[in-house]
């Protein structure tokens, strides 16, 4: 298999192939960076063109385009707390504060050196371990699927913010908009009101376009400040190769974040956000000082940047080795793979190692990439919308959610759903309602209802079927751990303020 | 103005006139093949697979284009095709049994007669699968568990042709079996090989890249598929069972004798090519045509057959 990787790397290497991958990457991180457009959508739109092309210049500018715009979703989300993908939402938590005090520059250049680390760590996972991996991926059937479900949700917790109740509604809110669209498993109808467009259920896009992109662009619109450049003369920064010497002290949010984004991927269906929203609890839960956690803590940025791209290539195991993706980017990959007859499978490394091979070096060098492109060129490019008036940044953004809201099925339907979405998110707003578990709860909820419901049929509806295995057990330990290690330390913190 | 109505009236009178020898010329503007799956999926594959020889059978320097429609598991885009003018110049992929099933277990705007039968091109036959590991690896042991105790049984969906299948399985051989239906053939496979389930049924294309991780017991055909000609067939073994996933194209009702006449010939040319039989081959997609009468007659059965299992036990 070595052997293999060596000899797909002469073909990767042609020109044609190397541009493909740089052209990905900024394709990737210009539409992860606009709002409204995500990696998703644009490797959908590729595919029907790739028909006739090369496989390998093909696979590699979708390997560039989800690298790059898994750190592009980070610019909008930094410089206006819009993240511009799903897996965006964690890093403005302390993105924003931090582009608010002036520190937007060294925002971005953690995003993308911590993008660019997890997105290798990825690669060389995906290249080294893939096949040992698969049989892990292998272990976690429905009832174990469940289980990460509700661990999931744990993390929903420090997502509430300061108002437990506001917080519940958001994430109960959540899971309401995941129970649309048909029963997965019976196919009936739920709250449809016989529209076709909604049998699928509601994109997490148009939920997050509306929610996090609507409001703050109206928030521009409203204000009436004239030509302002304060803020991108702050966004001078350092060159990013000597930012990075200084950013060696976050190693071990890397590495941790890293393994929860490579393990996050290797589980079918659970994506991007989820290993970005785990990662930054862990890395709060680690740290020295979690109370500068949300204000601005560059650490954050990098659990979250780190484990969004971390995800990328291993969400490619499960699909390359058994045909279910890990990610929504990556089940469209996989429409990228098919369309060249390349069905998944073990076989499939057996059939066609240049390609397969080739595929993974391809994200290895997307990854690498991104500290170049992104850094350097990318990063200070974006920084100039700062410059622009308000209102027209708020009118752009405008134009491009609505551009990319229909382009995802080609219906205004989704775009009127997005502005239903948005009247709702600008209340939320308003009235202090937190957005992320809003998006927990819609990518959570209908993952853990699918799989609990699928769990107790294959147990006969036994209930206790669901703690049968002994990955299930382990999950559900490390849950009642993340739940309980905060309440079991404020009563002894208690105990031992009355002793003393 | 006045002039400018009189030749656009002349024009339309003309165009009038010329409907007949028009017809013969077919094609004579862009032809649009609605494709009910987003793409990249294999009924999209499928459809972009054939476009280039639709084109060259069709000759006049055809054009042929796919427009992806997904939503509603093919429903969206089946509904446009039902609901086009007749002209040949908008067709669409049409999947069996879900086309059908769909009229029973929605409010469908489409039935059997909505549609001009043009050409099947693709049917992937049931198989059943247990992981390599599991000691029943033959019919007769599998039959006989399933006597003893309820099989759970991993599928794509309920109201697909995996579902009527195991609904055939339990008429012909008794027995007690659970349906499992996982949103898609590669998570029913895969929960398969971890072993979270007994056995699986799926497609014999959706197998052939995991010969050494599944036992094959079984393919529901008449004679053994070229794809994988060691397996034998449920009837060599003693039980009646057939049954197949099928994907082709239709027009809408009411399609001009000419045109589809002129369609149904470039589906039967592209299939009779050597080359797209090969390409078809190795991308595993097992290939049987039926045109015209005989596709609607395939259509008439499964929707028959959907029919009976919606009576007995329906889905949803």
């Amino acid at each position: 298999m070595y052997a293999s990787l060596i000899d797909a790397l002469p073909e990767v290497l042609s020109w044609m192939n190397l541009a493909a991958v740089v052209v990905g990457v900024i394709a990737g991180i210009c539409v992860g960076a606009l709002p409204g457009l995500s990696a998703t959508m644009a490797i959908s739109v590729l595919i029907p063109f790739t028909f006739g092309m090369d496989p390998l210049v093909a696979l590699g500018m979708m390997a560039g385009i989800y690298n790059g715009a898994m750190y592009g979703g980070s610019i909008p989300a930094i410089l206006l707390r819009i993240p511009g993908t799903p897996a965006a939402v964690a890093t403005s938590f302390d993105g924003y504060p931090m582009a608010q005090q002036g520190k937007g520059g060294y925002a971005l250049q953690v995003a993308v050196v911590s993008s660019a680390i997890g997105g290798v760590a990825s690669a060389l996972v995906l290249m080294l371990l893939a096949p040992p991996l698969a049989k892990v991926t292998l272990l976690f059937g429905p009832a174990e699927i469940f289980w990460v479900a509700v661990f999931g949700m744990s993390a929903i917790v420090f997502l509430l913010g300061g108002d437990i109740l506001k917080g519940l509604i958001s994430a109960c809110f959540g899971i309401f908009v995941s129970l649309v669209g048909a029963d997965t498993i019976t196919g009936y109808d739920r709250y449809t009101f016989g529209h076709l467009e909604l049998l699928d259920g509601i994109n997490i896009v148009v939920l997050l376009v509306g929610l996090y992109a609507l409001p703050p662009a109206i928030a521009l619109l409203e204000e009436k400040k004239e030509l302002d450049t304060s803020n991108a003369g702050k966004l001078n920064t350092v060159s990013i190769w000597k930012a990075i010497p200084g950013m060696l002290q976050y190693w071990k949010t890397w590495l941790r974040s890293s393994v929860i984004g490579v393990f996050i991927g290797i589980l079918p269906g659970a994506g991007g956000s989820m290993a970005a929203f785990l990662s930054y609890n862990e890395a709060k839960r680690a740290s020295r000082h979690p109370e500068r956690w949300g204000e601005g803590e560059p650490e954050g940025v990098a659990a979250a940047e780190t484990s969004n791209n971390a995800d990328t290539a291993s969400a490619l195991i499960p699909a390359l080795t058994l045909g279910i993706p890990g990610t929504a980017v990556a089940a469209v990959m996989l429409g990228g793979l098919l369309i060249h007859g390349l069905q998944p499978g073990p076989m499939l490394f057996r059939d066609n190692p240049d390609i397969v091979f080739g595929f993974m070096w391809q994200f290895l060098f997307a990854a690498i990439l991104l500290i170049a492109l992104g850094g350097s060129f990318a990063t200070n490019s974006f920084a100039q919308v700062l410059r622009l008036p308000r209102p027209l940044l708020g009118a752009i953004i405008i134009a491009l959610v609505f551009v990319g809201v229909y382009s995802i099925n080609g219906r205004m339907f989704d775009v009127y759903l997005m502005l239903g979405f948005g009247f709702i998110g600008y209340f939320m707003d308003k009235l202090k309602f937190p957005l992320p578990p809003v998006v927990l709860g819609l990518i959570l909820g209908g993952f853990a209802e699918q799989n609990l419901r699928l769990a107790l049929r294959i147990g006969g509806g036994d209930v206790m079927a669901l703690a049968a295995s002994n990955t299930a057990k382990v999950i559900i330990v490390l849950t009642l751990f993340i739940i309980l290690t905060p309440i079991i330390s404020r009563l002894l913190r208690m105990r031992k303020a009355r002793n003393a | 103005m006045h002039a400018k109505m009189t030749s656009k009236m002349a024009a339309f009178l003309l165009s009038g006139l010329m409907v007949t020898p028009a017809l013969a010329d077919f094609p004579e503007k862009r032809i649009e093949i609605v494709v009910g799956y987003a793409a990249g999926g294999g009924t999209d594959v499928l459809a972009r697979t054939i476009a280039p020889y639709l084109e060259e059978y069709l000759g006049n320097n055809a054009s042929v284009v796919i427009k992806n429609m997904p939503g509603a598991s093919g429903q969206i885009g089946v509904t446009e095709v039902a609901q086009a003018a007749p002209d040949g110049y908008t067709i669409g992929t049409y999947n069996l049994p879900g086309m059908m099933a769909r009229t029973l277990d929605r409010e469908a705007a489409f039935d059997a007669d909505s549609f001009t039968y043009l050409a099947n091109v693709v049917d992937d036959p049931n198989v059943i699968v247990t992981p390599k590991s599991s000691a029943i690896d033959t019919m007769d042991k599998l039959v006989d568990a399933a006597r003893e105790g309820a099989v759970t049984v991993s599928m794509s969906s309920l109201g697909g042709d995996d579902h009527f299948f195991l609904m055939n399985v339990a008429d012909v051989t008794g027995g007690e079996y659970t349906p499992v239906p996982f949103s898609g053939s590669a998570p029913a496979r895969s929960a398969l090989m971890g072993g979270h389930v007994t056995m699986g049924i799926v497609n014999i294309s959706e197998v052939i890249n995991f010969r050494d991780e599944l036992n094959v017991l079984g393919i529901a055909t008449q004679e053994r598929s070229p794809l994988a000609d060691d397996v034998p067939t449920f009837a060599e073994q003693g039980y009646e069972l057939y049954n197949s996933a099928l994907r082709g194209f239709v027009a809408p009702a009411g399609l001009p004798d000419e045109v589809e006449a002129a369609l149904i010939s470039a589906f039967q040319q592209t299939y009779d090519d050597p080359e797209f039989q090969d390409v078809m081959l190795r991308t595993g997609n097992p290939i049987e045509l039926a045109v015209g009468e005989d596709f609607r007659r395939l259509n008439d059965e499964q929707l028959e057959l959907a029919e009976r299992v919606w009576e007995i036990s329906p889905w949803k």
